[in-house]
């Protein structure tokens, strides 16, 4: 196991929100996950920027929707967490568990 | 009866803008913004929805220009380097068409000072034009990259432009005309590069049969 094998902050945040999100995972869906549930704002762009670089790692695959009128007349890009991303997700709880362990953070460090 | 919801139109140069960044392929990226500026336009008013629209429209682009490059660094590098070095050829062109035409034509120059002038106005077109020309050229190169090969000619211009004006401004008396005017042609270079992806995506979301 390498260290590349650990997934980044933002990619974390991502696979965690695919893996919620099940079949109804699109670019919009995602978003508003991340922002409901860690408060902060997050942009489109930014989203798909992570979602290709976990694409290209293997660790996540697309398909394309039929297109709406309410985008548009563009088509939606469903993504969903392969089973190597679901393993690259444990090893980085893991390490992070793992790191946590035995620290008091809230009564040693606040 | 319930109004019925009426479709709310995005901005549109936010939504042109964006669209030069994407490729036919990435027409999703568009899309989710579109989807989510109307739910937005609905939940809290259209003023608010353009303000999120215009804001995710910056960012989006500035991550778009980031993994444009990171994708392909070389062959973008290429393209900017080739379109520096046609731009240090093109813009001096203008130039030596009118140092041509002043020598071979002096005496009717120094008799006519007004047509002089407009000669002279002349060539600021036309280096102009040669920005542009070489902004067309760099985008034609970088297939799929045209904004970011453009947009990162335009900004290594700028950089160089603006130590040369630093350097100016400490040592002679400032010339805000001039100045500004040192910014048209990265702008002229954008533009270009714009032109270029404009007529690609229109040639690809066209019917075969058109």
């Amino acid at each position: 196991m390498t260290g590349r094998d650990y997934l980044g902050e933002f990619e974390h945040i991502i696979v965690l929100a695919l893996l919620r999100l099940e079949d109804r995972a699109y670019g919009v869906t995602v978003r508003q996950e991340i922002e409901f549930r860690t408060k902060r704002e997050v942009s489109i762009g930014a989203v798909y920027a992570t979602l290709d670089r976990l694409e290209k790692k293997g660790y996540v695959k697309s398909r394309h929707g039929d297109p709406t009128p309410e985008r548009g007349g563009r088509s939606k890009r469903f993504f969903r967490v392969t089973a190597k991303g679901v393993a690259a997700v444990n090893r980085t709880q893991q390490a992070l568990q793992n790191m946590t362990e035995g620290l008091d953070l809230i009564g040693s460090y606040s | 009866m319930m109004p019925q919801p009426h479709f709310v139109q995005p901005p549109r140069i936010a939504t042109w803008l964006v669209d030069l960044f994407t490729l036919p392929e990435e027409e999703s990226i568009l899309g989710d913004i579109v989807e989510e500026f109307s739910q937005l336009a609905l939940r809290s008013g259209v003023p608010f929805a353009r303000r999120w629209y215009w804001r995710q429209t910056v960012k989006t682009i500035a991550h778009l220009f980031g993994t444009g490059f990171r994708v392909a660094p070389w062959s973008t590098a290429a393209a900017v380097v080739g379109g520096f070095l046609l731009l240090r050829f093109a813009s001096g062109l203008p130039d030596k068409v009118l140092s041509v035409i002043t020598d071979r034509y002096l005496a009717f120059w120094s008799t006519h000072f007004q047509a002089y002038m407009w000669v002279l106005k002349g060539m600021v077109i036309g280096h102009l034009m040669a920005s542009l020309f070489v902004g067309c050229m760099v985008a034609l190169v970088a297939k799929g990259k045209e904004m970011v090969a453009t947009m990162t000619l335009a900004l290594v211009l700028c950089t160089l432009i603006g130590a040369a004006l630093v350097w100016v401004a400490t040592h002679l008396p400032i010339d805000v005309a001039w100045m500004l005017w040192s910014c048209a042609d990265p702008l002229a270079i954008v533009v270009g590069g714009a032109i270029v992806r404009t007529r690609r995506s229109a040639a690809t979301t066209q019917p075969s049969g058109a």
